[in-house]
C-alpha cells in the first residue's frame, strides 16, 4: 500500500470513514483497512486485470470513493503486482539483466580506468624518487672521486662543465673509463646534468633551459635528454618530457651520434629512449606520439585513446605516453 | 677468414681425437671438424639467414636436445652426423654469423662437459680456442656473451677466480681498481636501471605489495636481506609520505643484514647506505630509523639478533636478482627465510631470477639454461639500446659478467645435487601463505614495462607471483607471501 502522504494533515470523514487530507486538493489516504477491502473486491471480481474501477466501486460500496480514486489505486495495484509477473517473463528479465550487467561493467571499467590513472601517477612519483636517490649516490661518489683526484693530481681543473672539460677533471676516471667511454664519464654536479657533450652538441646544450633542482621532486628540465636523462651521470626519471621537447631533437640526437661514429668518441654518453631506433625513419615518426607535445594538451587526464585498457596481461604499447600530461614543470 | 680459422681449429683437434681420418669428403671442410666432435644433430636448414636473436639459436638447440647428445672426444668413432656437407657449404655463406655462433655454443658446451668430466687439459684447450673467437667488447651479442662464459669457465678451471692465465676481461690495473671499480659499478648500475626494467620491476612490485599490507599501520619494520645502496626504499618512502589512507607518514624502520665481507660488489658500506637513506628520508619528511644486523660468518641468520618493537608491521624483503648478487649461498638464503618464518612477518617479498625448465639435464642442462638466460638478457639490452654499445659493454662487464661467473660457480658446485628449485616454491612448502598481487600492482608492472622495449612482458604465473619476460624467456619472478594466520609465536 502506498502511503506517500503520511505527513499531511488528515481528517476523518464522519459519514464514510474515509481519511482525507485537508489540503485544497483533498487526496484519499488508503488506509490498511480500505486497501484490504479494495483487494477483496478486486479478488472477487477476478483479479486486477478483470476488475474495473466501476465494478470495484460497486463491490466495495464505500461512500465517497470516486472512480478517480479507484482508477489510480488500481493502476498502482496492477503495477505493484508486476514484479511477480516478471519472473515468468523471460525476455523482460533478460533485458533487465543485460542492462544491469552493462551498467555494472561500465562502472567497473570506469573504476579500473580511474585506478589505472592513479597507478600511473604514483608510478611516476616513485620513479622520480628513485632517480633522486640515485643522484645523491652519484653526487657523493663524484665528490669523493673529485676530492681524491684533486689531492692526487694537484688540483686538476675544477668544475664539471658538461663534457667539454672532460679531459680536465677526473684523470683517474679517465683511466678507468677509457676502455669504455673514451672520454670521461662525467658525474656532473646537481645543477649541471648535461651528459651530452662533444662539440656538436655544445651549442644545443646552452639552449637548454635549466632550472635549479629542488628536493621536492622537480627535475632539471634538461630537455635534450629525452626520457632517460642521459647516461651514468644522472638519476633522472625517464618520465620527464617537457613541452619544448622537439621531435627532431630526439631524433637527431641518437642518429647523429649513431651510425657514423661511435658515440663515445665524441664524449657523449647517451642513453636514448628504448624505442628510438636510429635506423628507422618510421620510428622517428612514431615518436611524435610521445614527444611532440602541443601546448593544447593539458593536464586534464590521460588521453584515453592512448591508454589501452587491456584485459590481457600485456602492457600498453610503449609508443603511448601515459605520463605525457603528468609532466613536472620546473 | 672463417675458413682459415676453421682449418686451424681442425688442426688443433686432430691430435686430441682418436679418429683422425676424415670420413667425409676430402676437402677441408668445416663439416669434418664436426665429425671429430660427434656433432650433435643439427638441422642446418632450419637456420634462418636472418640474424635472429642468439637465444633462438640456443632454444632450437635445446629443443633438439642437442646439448646432451654430445659425445666426448676420444670415446667414440662412430659419429652420428647427419649433417650433409652440401648443406653446410651452402649455408655457410648465408649463415656465417649463425655458424660462428653455433660453433661458439658448441665449444662452450664441450668445455663445460670437459670440465665436468675433470678433463682439465681438454677444457683448457677448448677455452684457448674459444678465446680466439670471442671478445667481450666487440662483436655480436653472442661473441660477448661467449666471452663472459669463457671467462667464467676459465675461473672454474683454475679453482678460484684470478690466477696466472690471461683474462679476457680486465678490470684495470690493480692499484686503480678500487676507485674505478666503484665508479664503474655506479655507472653500470645507473645504466642498467635506465636500460631495462630489471631493477625497478622487483622493487616496485615488492613496494606496492608492502604499501597495501601496511595501510593502517603506524609503524613499519622492514628487514632487508641485501640492501646494497638502498635504492628500493626511496620510492617506498615517497609513497608512504604521500599516502592518503590510514595514519599519515607512518614511521619506517629498516634493518639491513650485513655480512662480514660484502665482497667487491658493494658500493660503500651498509653504514653509508644507512646514512643516505636517513638523509633522503629527512628530505622528504619521512620518519625513519636505520639498523644493521650482522650475519654470522657463515651467513646464518639469527632472528634473535633483530630488535623488534611491539605493534610494528614486520616485512621481510628478499631481493635475489640483478643487480643484487644473485648467487648467495643457498644456505644463507634458507637460513634467512626460515628464520623469518619464526618472526611471523606480515609480509614476505621475494624477487629471484627465474630459471627455465631443466628437466634432468644435470649440470649441462643448467649450463645451457644459464646460457639461454643470459643471452636473453644481452638481447634485451641490445634491443633497447642498439647504438649504445659502450654503455652496454660496461653493464655487461661490471654487472653481468660477474653474475655469469657466479651462476656457473653455483651450478658447478651443485652439479651433483638435485635441482635446487625456486625459492618461491620453498616458501610455499615452508608454510607461507600466498598474498594476491593486486590489480594496481599488476597495472604498475605493465605500465613500467611500457616505458621500455616492446619485448618485455609481465606474466602472471600465480595469484601471488608475477614474472618479467623478455620475449619468450622468463627472467625475474616476484612473489608475495605472508605468515599463516594461526601460526604460533
Amino acid at each position: 500500500m502506498n502511503s506517500h502522504h503520511d505527513n499531511r494533515p488528515m481528517c476523518v470523514q464522519p459519514d464514510s470513514g474515509l481519511v482525507l487530507t485537508t489540503d485544497p486538493k483533498p487526496r484519499l489516504r488508503w488506509t490498511v483497512e480500505l486497501h484490504d477491502r479494495f483487494v477483496d473486491a478486486v479478488t472477487q471480481l477476478g483479479g486486477p486485470d478483470k476488475a474495473t474501477p466501476k465494478t470495484i466501486m460497486r463491490v466495495m460500496g464505500v461512500k465517497g470513493l470516486t472512480l478517480y480514486h479507484l482508477k489510480s489505486h488500481l493502476q498502482k495495484f496492477r503495477l505493484g503486482k508486476q514484479p511477480h509477473k516478471e519472473f515468468n517473463d523471460h525476455s523482460m528479465k533478460d533485458a533487465v539483466a543485460h542492462t544491469w550487467y552493462a551498467i555494472r561493467m561500465q562502472m567497473e571499467v570506469q573504476r579500473r580506468l580511474h585506478e589505472q590513472l592513479e597507478v600511473q601517477r604514483h608510478l611516476q612519483l616513485r620513479i622520480e624518487a628513485q632517480g633522486k636517490y640515485m643522484q645523491s649516490i652519484l653526487e657523493r661518489a663524484c665528490q669523493t672521486l673529485a676530492g681524491e683526484n684533486m689531492a692526487a693530481a694537484g688540483g686538476a681543473a675544477g668544475g664539471y662543465k658538461g663534457v667539454g672539460n672532460h679531459r680536465g677533471v677526473l684523470p683517474h676516471m679517465d683511466g678507468a673509463m677509457k676502455d669504455n667511454f673514451g672520454p670521461t664519464l662525467n658525474f656532473p654536479p646537481f645543477q649541471d646534468l648535461n651528459i651530452y657533450g662533444g662539440d656538436q652538441h655544445l651549442d644545443i646544450q646552452h639552449n637548454v633551459e635549466r632550472s635549479s633542482p629542488s628536493l621536492d621532486g622537480h627535475f632539471m628540465s634538461n630537455k635534450r635528454h629525452g626520457p632517460y636523462g642521459g647516461g651514468g651521470g644522472t638519476g633522472k626519471s625517464p618520465l620527464i618530457w617537457s613541452d619544448e621537447l622537439r621531435l627532431q631533437d630526439l631524433g637527431m640526437a641518437p642518429s647523429c651520434l649513431g651510425p657514423q661514429d661511435d658515440p663515445f668518441k665524441t664524449g657523449v654518453i647517451q642513453i636514448g629512449p628504448p624505442s628510438i631506433d636510429t635506423t628507422g625513419i618510421g620510428k622517428l615518426e612514431s615518436l611524435s606520439d610521445i614527444y611532440d607535445t602541443k601546448p593544447g594538451i593539458s593536464n586534464d587526464g590521460i588521453d584515453e585513446r592512448k591508454f589501452e585498457l587491456s584485459p590481457k596481461p600485456e602492457r600498453p604499447s610503449p609508443r603511448r605516453a601515459p605520463f605525457q600530461t603528468e609532466r613536472m614543470n620546473p | 677468414m672463417a675458413m682459415a680459422i676453421d682449418n686451424a681449429f681442425e688442426v688443433d683437434f686432430c691430435s686430441y681425437s682418436t679418429s683422425t681420418t676424415t670420413t667425409t669428403t676430402a676437402d677441408e671442410d668445416p663439416a669434418c671438424t664436426w665429425n671429430h666432435w660427434g656433432s650433435p644433430v643439427v638441422d642446418w636448414g632450419s637456420l634462418s639467414s636472418e640474424r635472429d636473436e642468439f637465444q633462438d639459436l640456443i632454444e632450437s638447440m635445446m629443443d633438439d636436445g642437442t646439448g646432451f647428445e654430445l659425445t666426448r672426444l676420444g670415446h667414440d668413432h662412430e659419429t652420428s652426423n647427419s649433417v650433409s656437407t652440401d648443406t653446410m657449404v651452402a649455408d655457410e655463406e648465408t649463415n656465417g654469423e649463425d655458424f660462428k655462433g653455433l660453433r661458439m655454443v658448441h665449444l662452450l658446451m664441450a668445455a663445460a662437459e670437459a670440465l665436468m668430466g675433470a678433463n682439465k687439459s681438454l677444457a683448457r684447450v677448448i677455452l684457448v680456442r674459444l678465446k680466439e673467437l670471442v671478445s667481450p667488447s666487440d662483436g655480436t651479442n653472442m661473441e660477448r656473451l661467449a666471452a663472459y662464459f669463457t671467462e667464467a669457465l676459465q675461473s672454474l678451471l683454475e679453482g678460484s677466480g684470478g690466477g696466472h692465465s690471461k683474462h679476457l676481461i680486465t678490470n684495470g690495473p690493480q692499484h686503480h681498481r678500487d676507485k674505478h671499480r666503484e665508479a664503474d659499478m655506479l655507472a653500470a648500475f645507473q645504466l642498467l636501471q635506465d636500460m631495462s626494467p630489471y631493477v625497478k620491476f622487483g622493487h616496485f612490485t615488492a613496494n606496492q605489495a608492502i604499501l597495501e599490507a601496511v595501510t593502517h599501520d603506524r609503524r613499519i619494520h622492514i628487514v632487508d636481506y641485501d640492501i646494497m645502496e638502498g635504492i628500493q626504499w626511496a620510492s617506498l618512502m615517497q609513497a608512504l609520505v604521500s599516502r592518503k589512507e590510514g595514519p599519515p607518514t607512518p614511521h619506517l624502520r629498516i634493518t639491513a643484514l650485513s655480512r662480514g665481507s660484502n665482497g667487491w660488489r658493494s658500493i660503500g658500506t651498509i653504514q653509508e647506505t644507512g646514512r643516505r637513506l636517513t638523509t633522503f628520508a629527512s628530505s622528504i619528511g619521512q620518519p625513519f630509523s636505520f639498523h644493521q644486523c650482522r650475519l654470522d660468518s657463515d651467513e646464518t641468520f639469527r632472528p634473535s639478533a633483530l630488535k623488534l618493537v611491539r605493534g610494528e608491521a614486520l616485512i621481510i624483503n628478499c631481493m635475489l636478482n640483478l643487480p643484487h648478487f644473485s648467487h648467495r649461498p643457498p644456505s644463507s638464503v634458507a637460513s634467512f627465510l626460515s628464520g623469518a618464518k619464526t618472526l611471523n612477518p606480515r609480509l614476505v617479498t621475494l624477487v629471484e631470477e627465474e630459471a627455465g625448465p631443466i628437466g634432468d639435464g644435470g649440470f649441462m642442462g643448467r649450463f645451457m639454461d644459464s646460457l639461454h638466460h643470459y643471452s636473453a638478457v644481452f638481447d634485451s639490452l641490445e634491443a633497447g639500446f642498439p647504438m649504445q654499445c659502450r654503455a652496454r659493454a660496461l653493464v655487461e662487464r661490471v654487472i653481468l659478467g660477474p653474475q655469469i661467473a657466479g651462476s656457473l660457480t653455483q651450478i658447478y658446485r651443485n652439479r651433483n645435487e638435485e635441482e635446487s628449485g625456486r625459492w618461491s616454491e620453498w616458501l610455499d612448502t615452508m608454510g607461507f601463505n600466498p598474498v594476491s598481487i593486486s590489480f594496481a600492482n599488476h597495472c604498475q608492472a605493465k605500465l613500467l614495462l611500457g616505458l621500455f622495449n616492446d619485448g618485455y612482458r609481465v606474466e602472471e604465473l600465480a595469484n601471488n607471483r608475477v614474472v618479467l619476460d623478455w620475449k619468450s624467456r622468463r627472467l625475474l619472478s616476484a612473489s608475495i607471501w605472508t605468515s599463516p594466520p594461526d601460526s604460533d609465536l
